[in-house]
C-alpha cells in the first residue's frame, strides 16, 4: 500500500518537473522546493554537522540548477530523485572545493557530466525501473551495519578509509560490508 | 577491450562524491571508455538517491530561505537557448594528430596534447603537470616513445595510471587505452611501451613527497645512465 502512494508522489513530482521544464511553472518549482530542500539540507548537514549556512547555500544552488537545467533532465535515463541527488552531490563537492582546505583546481562540472549513452535502448526505461525497484526493496532489507557504512560513504561524504577510521573497524571489514550490500542490491557483480 | 577497471570501492566513492577530485578525474576518464563501469555508476547513483531520499530531515521552517531563493531566481537572467547544452563543446578531434582529448581533461587541454608544457626527462620520456593539489595529489601526463622503457620507480603513496593513448606492459600485464591501473606504495614496476606507438598516460600520485623529490627520483636513474663515467 505504502509503495503505491510513494509511486504516486514520484509521479506528481515528475509532472511538476515537466511543468518547470516546459511551462517555466513557478508553482511547480515551489512544490519541488518544499520536497527537496529539506533533503538537500540534511544531505549537507550529514557531511558538515552544524553548517546551516552552507546547507542553505547549497540547497538554493541546487534549486537554481533545477530551474536552469530543467531542459537537460531526461526522465528516460534517470529518475528525478537520482537527478536531484547528483545535482546535490556535485554542488556539495563544488562548495567544499571552493571553501575548504581541500582547495582544488579541478572543476567537478567536467567530471560528472552525463556521459551520452550512444546505444540508446528502447528497453532502458523498463530496465531503469527494474533496477530502481530492486535497489529500493533491497535497501529496506539490508542489515543495519551494512546500511550504516553506505550512509557514511554516501551521505557523510566519507571515503571507505575514513569510514573505517571513524567506526574503528579494519578497512577490510568496511570493504566487505559495502561489497555484501552492493551484491545484495545486484549492483556489484564480481567480474 | 578494457581489462583493468577501478575497484568497486573506488566506483562507489566516485558515485557518492567522496573520492578525492584527482582520483575522480581518472575514474571519469575511464568511464568515457567503459560502458560496464558506466552501468555500475548509474546503479550506484540510484542507490545514492535512495539513501538521499530516506535520510531524516529536520522540521525547520524554510519560508525565509524560500523567499530569498525566489528573489535570487527573479534577479538572474532567464537562461537563454534552452535547447542547447550549456557547456560549449570543444572540438573533440585534435588537429595535428588523431588523438581525441577526453571530455574530463578538456578543462586542462584545449585542443592538443602538444599544447602542454612538456618537460623532457630523457630522450624518450616527457612529463607535463596538469596541476598539484594543495597538500594532496599530483596530476600529470606522461608521454613515452614507442618501445621505450619508463624509468623504474617506486612511490610512497598510491599511484593511479590511466592509459589515454598507446599501450604499455609491465610484469603483471599489458595495459591499453582506457585501462585503469592502481598501484600502492609497495609496488615497484618497470613499464615498457609497446613498439607500435607512443604511449600517453594520465597519472595521479598521492604525494606526501615534494614535487622536486619525486622528479629527482625519476631523474636519478636516467642521469646515472647518461653520465659519462657511469660504471655501466
Amino acid at each position: 500500500m505504502e509503495r503505491v502512494t510513494q509511486l504516486e508522489y514520484d509521479e506528481e513530482r515528475a509532472a511538476d518537473m515537466h511543468a518547470v521544464a516546459e511551462a517555466r511553472d513557478q508553482a511547480a518549482l515551489t512544490r519541488l522546493f518544499d520536497y527537496y530542500v529539506p533533503k538537500i539540507r540534511s544531505f549537507c548537514l550529514a557531511a558538515q554537522p552544524g553548517a546551516n549556512l552552507m546547507a542553505d547555500d547549497i540547497a538554493q544552488e541546487v534549486m537554481i540548477r533545477i530551474w536552469n537545467k530543467a531542459h537537460t533532465y531526461k526522465p528516460e535515463s534517470a529518475s528525478l530523485n537520482t537527478w536531484v541527488f547528483t545535482l546535490a552531490r556535485n554542488a556539495r563537492i563544488d562548495y567544499l572545493r571552493k571553501n575548504s582546505r581541500h582547495q582544488s583546481d579541478i572543476d567537478p562540472e567536467f567530471l560528472w557530466q552525463n556521459v551520452v549513452d550512444e546505444n540508446a535502448d528502447p528497453f532502458k526505461d523498463a530496465q531503469q525501473k527494474r533496477d530502481q525497484e530492486r535497489i529500493q526493496q533491497g535497501l529496506d532489507k539490508l542489515p543495519k551495519d551494512q546500511k550504516q557504512v553506505l550512509a557514511k560513504v554516501y551521505l557523510e561524504g566519507k571515503t571507505h578509509k575514513e569510514a573505517a577510521e571513524e567506526l574503528s573497524l579494519p578497512l577490510g571489514t568496511i570493504k566487505s560490508r559495502v561489497r555484501l550490500a552492493l551484491h545484495k542490491l545486484t549492483i556489484y557483480v564480481k567480474r | 577491450m578494457i581489462n583493468y577497471h577501478p575497484s568497486i570501492e573506488t566506483l562507489t566513492d566516485y558515485a557518492a562524491g567522496s573520492l578525492p577530485l584527482a582520483h575522480s578525474l581518472c575514474v571519469s576518464t575511464h568511464i568515457e571508455h567503459c560502458q560496464e563501469c558506466q552501468q555500475q555508476i548509474r546503479k550506484l547513483e540510484m542507490l545514492g538517491s535512495h539513501l538521499f531520499e530516506q535520510a531524516k530531515t529536520e522540521n525547520r521552517r524554510l519560508s525565509s530561505l524560500k523567499d530569498s531563493f525566489f528573489q535570487k531566481l527573479a534577479e538572474q537572467p532567464e537562461p537563454v537557448d534552452l535547447d542547447k547544452p550549456e557547456t560549449s563543446e570543444v572540438p573533440a578531434q585534435s588537429w595535428n594528430d588523431d588523438y581525441r582529448i577526453p571530455r574530463s581533461l578538456r578543462q586542462f587541454i584545449k585542443s592538443s596534447y602538444d599544447d602542454l608544457n612538456w618537460m623532457r626527462l630523457s630522450p624518450s620520456f616527457k612529463i607535463a603537470t596538469l596541476y598539484n593539489e594543495e597538500g594532496g595529489a599530483q596530476v600529470a601526463l606522461t608521454r613515452v616513445k614507442a618501445g621505450a622503457h619508463m624509468p623504474t620507480h617506486t612511490h610512497t603513496g598510491d599511484e593511479i595510471t590511466l592509459v589515454l593513448e598507446g599501450a604499455f606492459s609491465d610484469e603483471s600485464g599489458v595495459y591499453r587505452q582506457g585501462d585503469f591501473i592502481n598501484r600502492d606504495a609497495s609496488h615497484k614496476h618497470k613499464p615498457i611501451v609497446t613498439k607500435d606507438a607512443e604511449c600517453i598516460c594520465l597519472t595521479v600520485l598521492d604525494a606526501p613527497i615534494e614535487f622536486t623529490g619525486w622528479l629527482t627520483r625519476l631523474l636519478n636513474p636516467i642521469i646515472r645512465r647518461h653520465h659519462p663515467y657511469s660504471p655501466q
